[in-house]
């Protein structure tokens, strides 16, 4: 008697704690929810407040975004600049993080230093000279001025998560194929980076991520000739009502790759925020 | 080829009393080309910022920029909006991070067993981590919405009048650390989870043999083994907070008047509306001396070189 209320009690512990975690799963995912329900609402379904009321789905907004090359077109820009941005971060990054990590020489602590307390600075910050200098020599507007402005945040970004992780990486290897008669950088290129190449990749999915959420840079030095899908996005609550029928479903077009990398990336990105945070 | 390079820029350097020995230089030469971009980009316009700090420069006027020394900072403090924004930034970075920090804990605390789908649910979670800050803004913005938004739906379900969530200034301000909160508390959540489920089990074994109870479980054993990770993520958030722009750009663009005007809408509106670039670069180092004070005591703990 006593041992079957006991089973039930657990049991009905076990229910209370799915029900809780399904409870806090809807809330937390609503708004994300939202966004690709309402992205298949009609502009009556969208005006209708009720979010789970019965609706016919429809393509209209989707055809809406991509009926003209215009926000596909965006979405490349977005796309060649992350692309360009990672590339750049990552390589250069990773070569001076080896250096952090593997040598002893005059000033590193104090670049080590000024680099890594240049990730806390507010980008709002750097937009007002960035913008005043790009205007000069005549970046504004151009994937370069961009594409370097990224760089100018995603970079220290790369060192500062990829530093920890190199320290922990043994040197004998190098070191054998030093004596075996390579050079510095062949044992960098062949035996270092094969080795850190999973941390590379999570380093490299971050940058990605960063300079595709970017929104300030892209609007303060770029945004009349040169638009970005964030930017894009924001421009459907415009000046003529908002559009929340095309917002959600560009939303959703450029949420999708995101989740995609988060869900597939889950384990490493776990220690990727432990250590860098997100921008 | 490039070792003839490497052994003629090193032989003047080591003339010229840089260098020490043959090889010094390959530190340098992996370090070079980040050092030479983000010199570039990130170091020398800081100091181009600072030194226009000193500057009157009105960029819709002709003239150009004048010398004026430190009347952009005795002008910026004696402006009642200045410190109106320092205000409101600090209140959001406190009390957004503050909520994080409670929410993220109690959600690591109750997911802090084996259950099943448990990746699943913590991959769910961190979602709202990665979306794009100005989606996330717009979608609250819908949200808010007093006719048609959801969150007004759901408080009309409950009996109550709409709120005008982005149109009164108090609601406005609650409105910006919701989406906040809601969009930054799974990071906390993240690192602390990961910290819970590699703490030692004998203080615990020893905490059940001397029969403590399980408040007193929390309060002694789990919180100061977990301090260095919520030292570290608060700070990490902070850091973060500071950096916020965008989805209040877009939510609220500092109103209604500038009852959601944080200091990075301030320098956005003084810079790109009214072009007063000296005065916005001076209170834009402000917010950077804010930011720094945190980031030294985080780069000095987490980072040996």
């Amino acid at each position: 008697m006593l041992n079957k209320d006991v089973s039930k009690w657990k049991l009905n512990k076990k229910a209370i704690f799915y029900i809780s975690v399904l409870i806090l799963l809807l809330i937390e995912l609503f708004p994300i929810i939202l966004v690709f329900l309402t992205s298949f609402k009609s502009q009556i379904d969208i005006f209708n407040a009720n979010p789970f009321s019965a609706f016919m789905p429809t393509l209209d907004n989707y055809k809406e975004v991509l009926i003209d090359r215009t926000f596909l077109n965006n979405l490349k820009h977005s796309m060649i600049i992350a692309l360009v941005t990672t590339t750049i971060s990552v390589v250069f990054g990773v070569m001076a993080s080896y250096s952090f990590a593997r040598f002893n020489f005059k000033g590193d602590q104090k670049i080590g230093l000024a680099i890594l307390a240049s990730r806390m600075i507010p980008p709002i910050t750097l937009s007002v000279p960035l913008f005043l200098l790009m205007r000069k020599v005549a970046l504004l507007d151009t994937y370069f001025g961009l594409i370097l402005a990224h760089v100018s945040f995603i970079m220290p970004y790369v060192i500062w998560m990829t530093l920890p992780f190199f320290q922990g990486i043994p040197k004998a290897y190098e070191e054998a194929a030093l004596i075996d008669g390579c050079s510095r950088f062949g044992a960098f290129y062949k035996i270092f980076v094969p080795l850190v190449a999973p941390g590379l990749v999570v380093s490299a999915t971050f940058s990605f991520l960063f300079s595709w959420n970017d929104f300030l840079y892209a609007l303060i030095l770029a945004g009349s000739e040169l638009k970005t899908a964030p930017i894009v996005v924001s421009g459907f609550i415009g000046q003529f009502g908002p559009k929340w029928g095309s917002m959600t479903a560009a939303g959703s077009l450029i949420l999708i790759p995101i989740f995609i990398f988060a869900l597939i990336l889950q384990k490493y990105i776990i220690s990727g925020l432990a250590v860098g945070g997100i921008d | 080829m490039i070792k003839k390079l490497k052994n003629t820029i090193e032989g003047s350097l080591i003339k010229w009393g840089f260098l020490e020995k043959k090889d010094d230089i390959i530190p340098y030469a992996f370090l070079a080309p980040a050092l030479i971009i983000l010199g570039g980009i990130l170091f020398f316009p800081l100091v181009y910022s600072f030194v226009l700090s000193f500057f009157n420069w009105n960029m819709t006027q002709s003239g150009g920029a004048e010398f004026v020394f430190l009347d952009n900072f005795i002008k910026l403090f004696g402006n009642g909006a200045f410190w109106h924004s320092v205000r409101l930034q600090v209140l959001f970075v406190a009390i957004s991070v503050f909520l994080e920090l409670l929410i993220g804990l109690g959600v690591a605390m109750l997911l802090n067993h084996n259950f099943a789908g448990e990746h699943v649910v913590r991959a769910l979670l961190l979602l709202p981590v990665f979306i794009l800050p100005v989606v996330s803004g717009l979608t609250f913005r819908f949200m808010y919405d007093p006719q048609y938004g959801a969150i007004n739906w759901l408080i009309g379900l409950f009996g109550f009048n709409p709120v005008p969530f982005l149109s009164k200034s108090t609601f406005a301000f609650v409105a910006i650390i919701i989406q906040d909160v809601w969009r930054m508390w799974p990071f906390m959540f993240m690192i602390l989870y990961a910290s819970l489920s590699s703490l030692p089990e004998s203080p615990y074994e020893a905490a059940a043999i001397s029969g403590a109870t399980k408040w007193q479980v929390f309060r002694h054993v789990t919180l100061p083994m977990l301090k260095p990770s919520i030292v570290i993520a608060v700070i990490l958030r902070i850091v973060n907070a500071l950096k916020a722009f965008s989805e209040i750009y877009v939510m609220t663009n500092g109103g209604p008047g500038d009852a959601t005007s944080i200091m990075s809408i301030f320098i956005y509106k003084n810079a790109f509306d009214f072009y007063e670039m000296g005065y916005s670069a001076a209170a834009s180092y402000v917010l950077v001396a804010i930011a720094l004070a945190f980031s030294i005591y985080l780069v000095k703990t987490q980072f040996e070189f």
